[in-house]
């Protein structure tokens, strides 16, 4: 499973195209790999990610071509992209348990298959026995992780990741960090990582910044 | 201090609703006045008939607007609703009744093409299964909880979120109409109880609607105890008054059976939320075209208004008046003094509700907001009539009825409960962390509030104003009661004509009646649009 | 006269009149002065605008003739001011929110049986002497019920028929042939649905012409019972009436804009001249005829009465006076001010009075009168409602 970006360029609508936020670009991410792409705030780099999973808001459009295992997924709605997303919240649904938002997330299946999964998931997390409570109960940290399994639950075949890690207190950071891209290598899913922080860089990986004038170059 | 604060709420709303609660009680507590009104040959049919037009015009309301709100796509469909909504009840259902009556617009489309020189002999007024009362009710309900629905939506505090969590469930591999479903309704329903309750309550004791355009035989049962409380032998008024009471009854326990049935269908409902992802599309391209079509109504029913104010003469199967005349408009506008009336009492009572759930929302202790939640709950639920009665005993002991100030106090009520019920939710909703960014800055609570609060919150204060205006100029039990008809208002005005039938003036104060309203939501809808949205 | 007046005025209003003993003086003068300067609250049912306007006018007069401020308080059901001087009076309010109230049969009956009125006034109001007593025998007798001068005469009213002439060629004078013509036109007559007022008039009227002993029907029901015979009629009816009888029209006014609309053919009210007013508004065709029952349609009087707690009691007397004058009932009766027959014997007035009421017959007006009957007793009108709702309420 590989994640191509090709040509892909990001500006707002209405403005002319020789002043995108990111000018034209190319790269491809590995299976397993996080790719990490770097700019301040308002360079347009978590449009970017809508961009790639499909929900641009009105007011930017995109262009290029997304590529994954060489199948361009421009035009499919974000549903049928297989391209699982986590932000700066958890986006954890409060009228669910933490168990029924793992369980949003897994394929159909008979049912004791699912709540099998779901139950290794959390396990995987840690949170064994935490199935029934309620998402508000649980610490950011907790929190974090389930948004996780949940994401990869759902088998996405790229995920991307929008500054994950800001809003969690700085001890649990780098535990989320490893656990996170622990993770993704093991299921050896491609993903693209935004963020400000130079720290969020897991450790060997490939770091493109943005430019003030919206290039993209490696770092 | 924080005591202090529920004082000016307290007086406006509080007090007269206790004390006409307090005084309507005496007179229907006696046995004989249930007894005779389970004797009335029409109780049970007319009981029947309010459930199933209640009951149904409710849910298809429900299911209608929720449709719209997912067909809207995001879209905000609340200031376009909040137009809808000016239109007062009774002027739509005399609009309706223009269109869709044996000799209405439509019949005499029809009649055109087939020759026909009377009337046809059509059922759609006055059916006796309701069905023509119901479809108005929900014509009229389905944009006021597209509007509730689309307010929440909008609301800052929750906008975000429900922007994320959607993101999120589309891209674990929900369609549009899987996640509207799982994740949205579910979280919005209960955030719209109250006006989902009102709703109910509505349905279930309108009045005016049901004189225009719903059966006789039987009626529904608001009808039959409207016609026993306007009755002058005091024991027939009782008997009407029990029917009020058993309406009441019959409201409470249907919301009593539907949270019990909540309740028992609990894992029924995660169940199906926790369902495995579903791409599919799920509405097809119809629900596109409720919107317009809800909006061709409305236009319809203003065109046919329009139309019978100045016809003085319209046989049938003509499609335009043979005859027209402004003698109904010269009528309004000769005397404007019922117009002005009702708009100062408009902006006075709602300029002091605003103001007093605000004190509340910002100075009272957080604990005390369900009792007035409870109280303005009532105050909306309760037949405005029955209301208006208690009101009346008491302004009476006090020796203040036919007087201005039992004219305000009546029509602040319902007012101050409509703004409280709008206005606390988004008001408490309010993240504290602001309050902590101007505490921060070295900004005084005044400043705070001016700059950044307010402006933030304007609006749900702009909407509940707009609201409460509209309620204020669509009150007319009050002015008939309390006022002892002394104060000429619109409704006042437009009402009693009504009771003569005289079609140009009925659609001329029919469109007054909507006229006010509308400017006041389309003022506050720009009013309370945010800085940033596009127009 | 006087010691009756004196009787009731201490025995039953004493508590409200502090000042009973002026109020009897038939001084007349006196409460001309006493009601200078006063405002009456005139209740009246508001659903026409014709009416309205005549109430306006009347106002003015009282205005400039009198200094007496006329306020017309809009109402539409006068069993709200029934109740509403019922309630002021138990709760011991002496300054009543209702000065005169238009009164007439069930609700005249109730507030004279609970005391509610003041008087008596009536006919010793200077303008009483034109009212005609022996003609129109209902200005002392509303509903069966004695007036004994507790509410002042001021329209005749007689239950009338209308159709469009191009429509209807030949009337139907009775109910025998009213129910001919809804067989040979089912589905074009109706009647609106008790207890609205027209409703319950157009029963009784078939309870009188179908009953076996009409009498019966002016004493109180001995048993309970509806006489048999005109539910018999109704059982014809009903089946060729609009909506096969199942469901009516809730009001009079509905039912004149359906015959408006041609959807009825038929239409019924109380005021003779209102379907020569509705011509003339252009609401119904020239071509509109009225007509009353062969052997008579019910007739009545309606009236202005004072309530006992009335504030402004003089002017109220003053203002009941002045409609009772010639000028005021002559410009009532005009087809293009309002068209409610007057209750004078114009024959008793002056020539040049006399003159004012003489009209041309508009188009619309009633060409085939017919007597007036007298209303059943009061007691009859609950017992035919609930038969009826029994008998047809549910559909």
């Amino acid at each position: 499973m590989t994640l191509v970006l090709r040509d892909a360029a990001v500006n707002l609508r209405g403005m002319p195209l020789t002043r995108p936020l990111i000018r034209p670009f190319s790269v491809s991410v590995q299976p397993g790999e996080i790719l990490t792409i770097m700019g301040p705030s308002g360079s347009g780099k978590s449009a970017l990610l809508s961009w790639i999973g499909g929900d641009l808001p009105g007011a930017m459009q995109g262009a290029g071509e997304v590529l994954l295992n060489g199948v361009n997924v421009i035009g499919v709605p974000p549903e049928r992209r297989r391209i699982g997303r986590l932000f700066q919240d958890d986006y954890l649904f409060p009228h669910m348990t933490v168990g029924e938002n793992l369980l949003f997330a897994i394929p159909a299946a008979r049912r004791e298959v699912r709540l099998e999964m779901m139950q290794q998931a959390l396990a995987d997390a840690g949170l064994d026995g935490y199935a029934d409570r309620a998402p508000q109960t649980l610490s950011g940290g907790q929190r974090a992780r389930v948004a996780l399994m949940r994401t990869l639950l759902s088998g996405p075949a790229a995920v991307l990741l929008d500054e994950p890690f800001s809003r969690l207190d700085q001890d649990l950071r780098s535990t989320i960090r490893s656990f996170t891209s622990d993770h993704i290598r093991d299921r050896q899913v491609p993903a693209i990582l935004v963020t400000h922080d130079r720290a969020d860089v897991p450790p060997g990986g490939r770091v493109l910044a943005i430019s003030a004038q919206g290039d993209m170059h490696h770092v | 201090m924080r005591t202090l604060a529920t004082l000016p709420l307290a007086v406006v709303l509080l007090l007269p609703l206790l004390a006409s609660l307090l005084f309507i009680m005496p007179g229907v507590a006696d046995l004989d006045s249930f007894r005779a009104l389970a004797e009335h040959p029409q109780f049970w049919g007319a009981l029947a008939l309010s459930l199933a037009t209640g009951l149904t015009s409710t849910a298809v309301s429900l299911v209608l607007a929720l449709v719209m709100i997912f067909a809207a796509r995001g879209k905000n469909l609340s200031s376009r609703a909040g137009l809808f909504l000016a239109v007062p009840h009774v002027s739509f259902a005399i609009g309706l009744a223009f269109l869709i009556m044996p000799a209405g617009l439509l019949a005499r489309a029809v009649a055109l093409a087939a020759g026909w020189t009377m009337p046809p002999q059509w059922v759609t007024t006055q059916d006796p299964w309701g069905l023509a009362l119901t479809v108005a009710l929900v014509l009229k309900e389905t944009p006021f909880l597209v509007w509730t629905f689309a307010n929440l939506l909008a609301r800052e505090d929750l906008a975000a979120g429900f922007a994320g969590q959607r993101a999120v469930a589309r891209s674990l591999g929900h369609g549009e109409a899987s996640t509207f479903l799982r994740v949205i309704v579910p979280q919005l329903l209960p955030q719209a109880l109250g006006p989902l309750i009102a709703v109910l309550a509505y349905g279930m004791t309108v009045v005016d609607m049901a004189l225009v355009i719903g059966p006789t035989q039987p009626p529904t049962l608001a009808q039959l105890a409207w016609t026993g409380l306007s009755d002058a032998e005091s024991a027939t008024a009782a008997r009407g008054a029990a029917g009020v009471l058993v309406l009441c009854a019959v409201v409470a326990a249907i919301l009593a059976a539907a949270s019990v049935v909540l309740k028992c269908s609990r894992p029924h409902l995660h169940r199906f939320y926790a369902a495995s992802p579903r791409p599919g599309e799920g509405l097809g391209g119809a629900a596109q075209l409720l919107w317009p079509a809800l909006l061709a109504v409305y236009v319809a029913v203003a065109a046919v208004m329009l139309l019978q104010s100045a016809a003085a003469q319209w046989p049938f199967p003509d499609l335009l008046p043979n005859v027209s005349t402004l003698r109904a408009w010269t009528h309004l506008l000769s005397d404007p003094r019922p117009v002005m009336t009702s708009v100062v009492l408009a902006l006075s009572t709602t300029a002091c509700a605003i103001a007093a759930t605000v004190i509340w929302l910002e100075l009272a202790p957080r604990a005390m907001d369900r009792v007035m939640t409870m109280c303005a709950l009532t105050a909306v639920t309760v037949p405005m009539l029955l209301i208006a009665l208690g009101e009346y005993r008491a302004f009476l002991a006090l020796d203040l009825t036919g007087t201005a100030v039992a004219l305000w106090t009546a029509h602040a009520v319902p007012v101050c409960a409509y703004v409280f019920l709008l206005l606390a939710r988004p008001y408490r909703a309010y993240g504290t962390q602001w309050a902590a960014v101007a505490a921060g800055l070295q900004q005084g609570r005044a400043r705070f509030l001016w700059r950044v609060k307010w402006p933030m919150l304007k609006g749900p204060m702009w909407a509940a104003a707009a609201v409460g205006f509209a309620v204020s100029v669509g009150q007319y039990v009050p002015a008939q009661l309390a006022a002892a008809g002394r104060f000429s208002t619109l409704p006042m005005e437009a009402v009693t004509l009504s009771s003569g039938g005289n079609r140009p003036l009925l659609a001329v104060y029919g469109i007054a009646l909507m006229a006010l309203p509308l400017g006041a939501f389309l003022f506050a809808a720009r009013a309370g649009r945010s800085r940033w949205s596009t127009p | 006269m006087l010691n009756r007046r004196q009787f009731i005025g201490t025995s039953v209003a004493g508590l409200f009149l502090p000042r009973a003993g002026q109020a009897f003086a038939a001084d007349w003068s006196g409460t001309e002065a006493e009601a200078k300067g006063q405002t009456v609250y005139f209740n009246a049912w508001a659903g026409s605008e014709p009416i309205n306007a005549y109430i306006g006018w009347a106002a003015g007069e009282m205005k400039s003739r009198y200094g007496i401020t006329v306020e017309h308080v809009k109402i539409t059901d006068t069993a709200e001011v029934v109740k509403r001087v019922r309630d002021e009076v138990a709760a011991g309010k002496r300054d009543g929110s209702v000065d005169l109230v238009w009164i007439n049969g069930e609700n005249f009956s109730l507030m004279k049986k609970e005391k509610l009125l003041f008087g008596p006034f009536s006919e010793t109001l200077p303008n009483y002497r034109y009212v005609d007593v022996d003609g129109k025998p209902t200005t002392r007798q509303d509903f069966a019920e004695s007036v004994d001068g507790l509410e002042s005469p001021w329209g005749m009213a007689q239950l009338t028929f209308f159709a469009d002439g191009a429509k209807v060629a030949d009337p139907p004078r009775d109910m025998k042939a009213l129910l001919a013509f809804a067989k040979a036109n089912p589905g074009r007559v109706t009647y609106p649905a008790p207890p609205d007022f027209h409703g319950t008039t157009f029963l009784k009227q078939v309870m009188l012409e179908q009953a076996v002993d009409r009498n019966a029907l002016y004493r109180d029901p001995v048993d309970a019972q509806v006489p048999p015979e005109s539910f018999s009629f109704l059982d014809a009816l009903h089946p060729h009436c609009w909506r096969a009888g199942k469901q009516f029209p809730k009001s009079q006014a509905e039912i004149t804009q359906m015959v408006a609309d041609g959807e009825l053919l038929v239409g019924l009210t109380f005021n003779p001249n209102e379907p020569a007013n509705l011509v003339a508004a252009g609401t119904l065709p020239a071509t509109t005829v009225a007509w009353q029952h062969e052997k008579g349609t019910i007739g009545n009087t309606h009236f202005v009465a004072i309530p006992v707690n009335a504030r402004a009691r003089a002017g109220a007397e003053v203002f009941a006076n002045f409609l009772l004058s010639p000028q005021a009932q002559a410009r009532k009766n005009d087809i293009k001010v309002w068209g409610d027959p007057t209750v004078l014997a114009v024959e008793k007035l002056s020539a040049e009075d006399q003159a004012a009421f003489a009209s041309a017959a508009a188009p619309g007006s009633v060409s085939l009168p017919g007597p007036a009957l007298l209303e059943p007793r009061a007691s009859w009108v609950p017992l035919i409602e609930k038969a009826w709702l029994s008998r047809y309420g549910n559909g």
